[in-house]
C-alpha cells in the first residue's frame, strides 16, 4: 500500500487556493467600482477588452468567484481542519479531500473563464453553466462524505454543535442547489413567475443552508478556542441550527402572490429566534474576556464579524418589511447589505479561521503580526466606508425614486460622490486583503521544520 | 446518539421539503396565463433576449414595476415607469429578468416611452454611446457588439411595452 497523503494536506491546499480566489475577484470588484465612478473609461478601452470588462459580465464573475472560490473554499479548509479535531478521529479520506480540491478548483477556473465570456444562465447566484453546476453538487457531496464519514468513526462521543451545522449544511445545500439551478435541465431556468419564485427561494436558502449554517458552525468552533473559555451554552447553540424559508421576502410589492409575501415576512421575523440564540451565546461566552480581542487579531476578526452579523440580521428583518423594502429595494443599499453579510461577517470569520489554522497547517508561526494588524484595520475601516456610503446612496436613490420629481438620470448622477467613497473604501479594504495574502504566502514559503510530534498528533489544535 | 443523527437528517429534510412545497410548488400552481402585454417571441427577439442575458443587462436594469410606484415613477416624464407588473407579463420568459438593482431605469415598459424607448434608432445610438444620449450614464458602451447583435437586441427591447 502506498502511504496516503499527509493528514491536513488537503485542507492546506484549500486554504491557499481560497486566498488566491479572494484576490482575483477582489480585483474584479475594484474594476467594477472604478467604472461606476468613471464610466467614461468604457469609451476609452481598447475594443478587445471591452466585452471582458463590461459590467454585466464582470459582476457575476466577481460574485461567483468570491462566494464559490474564496468563501466556500475557506469554509472547506476550516471544515477539513475542524472535523477531525472535534471527533478526535482521522479524516475519513484525505485522498478524497485532495480529489475534492482538484474538482473544486476545476469548477472555479471554469467559472473564471466562462463568466467573463458571457457564458451564463442569467439568474443571480446560478450563473455558472450546467457542467459547472454538476461539479458543484459533486464537490459538496464529496465534502459531505468526508464530514459524515469522519463523524461516523469519531472517538469523541459528544457531537459538538459545529459538527451538526456542517452535517446539516452539506445535506441541505445539495437539494437547494439542485432545485435552484434546475439541475435536470441544462438551460437552468424555469419559465414565467415560477422562475422567479424558485430563484429567490434559492438565493436566500443558499445563504441559509450553506454560508450561514456552515459559517456559524465555524464561528462556534473558533469562539471557545480563540477566546480560551468554554461556550456559554451548547443547548442554546443547537437552536441556531434551524434556519427558515424566508426567500420570498426579496419580492415584496412584486407580482408574486400577496399571501406568499406575508408568509415570508413572518418567516423573516421568526429568523430572529436562531440569530438571537447565536448572538446571546456569543456575547455571553465573551463576557469578561473582551481584552483578549484587543491583543489577538484572529479573535478580533471573529468578534467584529459577529457584530457585523448582528447588523446583517437586523437589516435583514427590516428589509423584509414592506415599508422599508419599498424605500431601499433595487438601490445600492442592497449591494451594501450583501457585502455586510459576505465580507464583513462571513469573510471576517474565515479570516479568523485562517489565522487559527495557518500555524498548524504551515507548521510556522504567522510571518508577521504587524501585517495581521494592517489586514484587520485596513479591511475593517475600508469596509465600513464602503458599506456606509452604499447605504446612504441607497436611501438617496429610494427617496428620489419615490418623490419622482426629476428624471431617473438625476438619481444616477447623484451617485457619484457615494461611488467615489465606495471605491476609496474598496481600495483600502483591498490593501488589507493584499497584506493578508502576502502574510500567508510568506508564512507558507518558509521551509517547514521536521514534524514536531505534538503538532503532528493533530488533537488540540489552537494556539 | 444514532437517533440524534436520524432526527437531524430527517428534520432537515422535512423542513426543506416543507419549504419547497410552501414557497415553490404551491405558488407555482397559480395558473396566471399570459397577460395582454405578453406574446411569444420571434426568433430575432429571442436572439436579442439571449444577448441581453449574455451581457448581463439585468444586473443594472429591473423589469418589475412595484405597485406603489406604478404609473407614478419617473424615468423621463412623470409616470412613464408604466403600469404595475402582472404575473402574466412574464408568461413566455425564461429566464425571467426581474433584476435586483437599478443602476439604470426599469425596463419593463421601455418600449412605451415616446421618442426614446419606442424608437429603434434611439436604441442603436444609445447602445453604442450611452453618454452621448444620456450624459452621466454609467452604462458600458456596447459598440463591441456586431451590427446583427445590436439589431436583435433592439428588436427585443421593443417587445418591452
Amino acid at each position: 500500500m502506498m502511504p496516503g497523503p499527509e493528514p491536513g494536506s488537503a485542507g492546506r491546499r484549500f486554504l491557499y487556493s481560497a486566498i488566491f480566489w479572494l484576490i482575483v475577484p477582489g480585483l474584479f470588484g475594484l474594476i467594477l467600482a472604478t467604472v461606476l465612478y468613471v464610466p467614461s473609461l468604457y469609451d476609452r478601452l481598447p475594443l478587445a477588452l471591452k466585452p471582458l470588462l463590461s459590467f454585466g459580465r464582470l459582476r457575476p464573475a466577481h460574485v461567483n468567484l468570491m462566494i464559490f472560490g474564496w468563501l466556500s473554499q475557506a469554509y472547506a479548509a476550516a471544515i477539513l481542519y475542524i472535523v477531525p479535531r472535534l471527533t478526535r478521529a482521522r479524516l475519513y479520506s484525505e485522498r478524497l479531500a485532495h480529489v475534492n480540491w482538484w474538482l473544486w478548483n476545476l469548477m472555479v477556473v471554469g467559472a473564471a473563464l466562462t463568466l467573463p465570456m458571457g457564458l451564463t444562465q442569467g439568474r443571480e447566484y446560478t450563473e455558472m453553466i450546467w457542467p459547472l453546476d454538476l461539479l458543484f453538487v459533486l464537490n459538496i457531496a464529496l465534502l459531505g462524505i468526508n464530514i459524515w464519514g469522519t463523524v461516523a468513526r469519531r472517538s469523541e462521543p459528544k457531537i459538538y454543535v459545529s459538527l451538526w451545522n456542517f452535517m446539516a449544511a452539506t445535506i441541505i445545500l445539495i437539494p437547494v442547489y439542485m432545485v435552484g439551478n434546475k439541475i435536470w435541465d441544462p438551460s437552468g431556468a424555469f419559465t414565467g413567475m415560477t422562475d422567479n419564485i424558485v430563484n429567490y427561494f434559492y438565493v436566500h436558502n443558499l445563504f441559509n443552508s450553506w454560508f450561514t449554517t456552515a459559517g456559524v458552525g465555524m464561528a462556534l468552533f473558533l469562539l471557545p478556542k480563540l477566546a480560551d473559555r468554554p461556550l456559554y451554552s451548547h443547548r442554546l447553540a443547537l437552536w441556531g441550527l434551524w434556519s427558515v424559508w424566508a426567500g420570498q421576502h426579496h419580492q415584496l410589492y412584486s407580482p408574486a402572490p400577496d399571501w406568499l409575501e406575508y408568509l415570508t415576512v413572518v418567516f423573516s421575523i421568526l429568523a430572529v429566534v436562531p440569530t438571537t440564540a447565536f448572538m446571546v451565546n456569543f456575547f455571553m461566552t465573551m463576557r469578561g474576556g473582551w481584552r483578549r480581542a484587543a491583543d489577538d487579531v484572529a479573535l478580533r476578526f471573529l468578534v467584529t464579524g459577529a457584530l457585523f452579523w448582528a447588523l446583517t440580521c437586523v437589516q435583514g428583518v427590516a428589509q423584509s418589511f414592506r415599508s422599508f423594502s419599498l424605500l431601499v429595494h433595487f438601490t445600492n443599499w442592497v449591494v451594501g447589505h450583501s457585502h455586510l453579510a459576505f465580507v464583513a461577517s462571513y469573510s471576517f470569520w474565515a479570516f479568523a479561521a485562517v489565522y487559527l489554522m495557518l500555524p498548524q497547517l504551515a507548521r510556522q508561526p504567522v510571518y508577521s503580526r504587524k501585517l495581521m494588524e494592517w489586514h484587520y484595520w485596513l479591511t475593517t475601516v475600508g469596509m465600513v466606508v464602503f458599506m456606509v456610503s452604499l447605504w446612504v446612496a441607497g436611501a438617496v436613490q429610494g427617496r428620489d425614486w419615490l418623490a419622482s420629481n426629476g428624471p431617473f438620470m438625476d438619481s444616477v448622477r447623484a451617485m457619484q460622490p457615494y461611488f467615489a467613497a465606495r471605491l476609496l473604501g474598496g481600495l483600502v479594504a483591498g490593501l488589507g486583503m493584499l497584506c493578508f495574502a502576502f502574510n500567508v504566502w510568506q508564512t507558507s514559503r518558509r521551509p517547514a521544520p521536521e514534524l514536531v510530534p505534538a503538532l503532528a498528533a493533530g488533537g488540540g489544535g489552537g494556539d | 446518539m444514532k437517533s440524534h443523527v436520524v432526527y437531524l437528517t430527517g428534520g432537515s429534510l422535512i423542513s426543506l421539503l416543507l419549504g419547497i412545497i410552501v414557497t415553490i410548488i404551491i405558488p407555482a400552481q397559480d395558473p396566471a396565463g399570459p397577460s395582454a402585454l405578453a406574446r411569444p417571441y420571434t426568433a430575432l427577439e429571442l436572439q436579442g433576449r439571449e444577448i441581453y442575458k449574455r451581457e448581463g443587462c439585468h444586473y443594472c436594469h429591473t423589469q418589475q414595476v412595484r405597485a406603489p410606484e406604478a404609473d407614478r415613477g419617473m424615468v423621463h416624464e412623470p409616470g412613464d415607469i408604466g403600469p404595475e407588473s402582472a404575473p402574466g407579463d412574464y408568461y413566455y420568459q425564461s429566464p425571467v429578468f426581474w433584476g435586483t438593482e437599478r443602476q439604470g431605469p426599469d425596463l419593463a415598459h421601455v418600449a412605451s416611452r415616446e421618442g426614446r424607448g419606442d424608437n429603434p434608432a434611439w436604441h442603436r445610438v444609445h447602445f453604442a454611446n450611452p453618454r452621448a444620449v444620456s450624459p452621466g450614464s454609467v452604462m458600458p458602451s456596447f459598440d463591441y457588439l456586431a451590427q446583427a447583435e445590436l439589431d436583435a437586441l433592439t428588436a427585443y427591447m421593443l417587445t418591452l411595452r
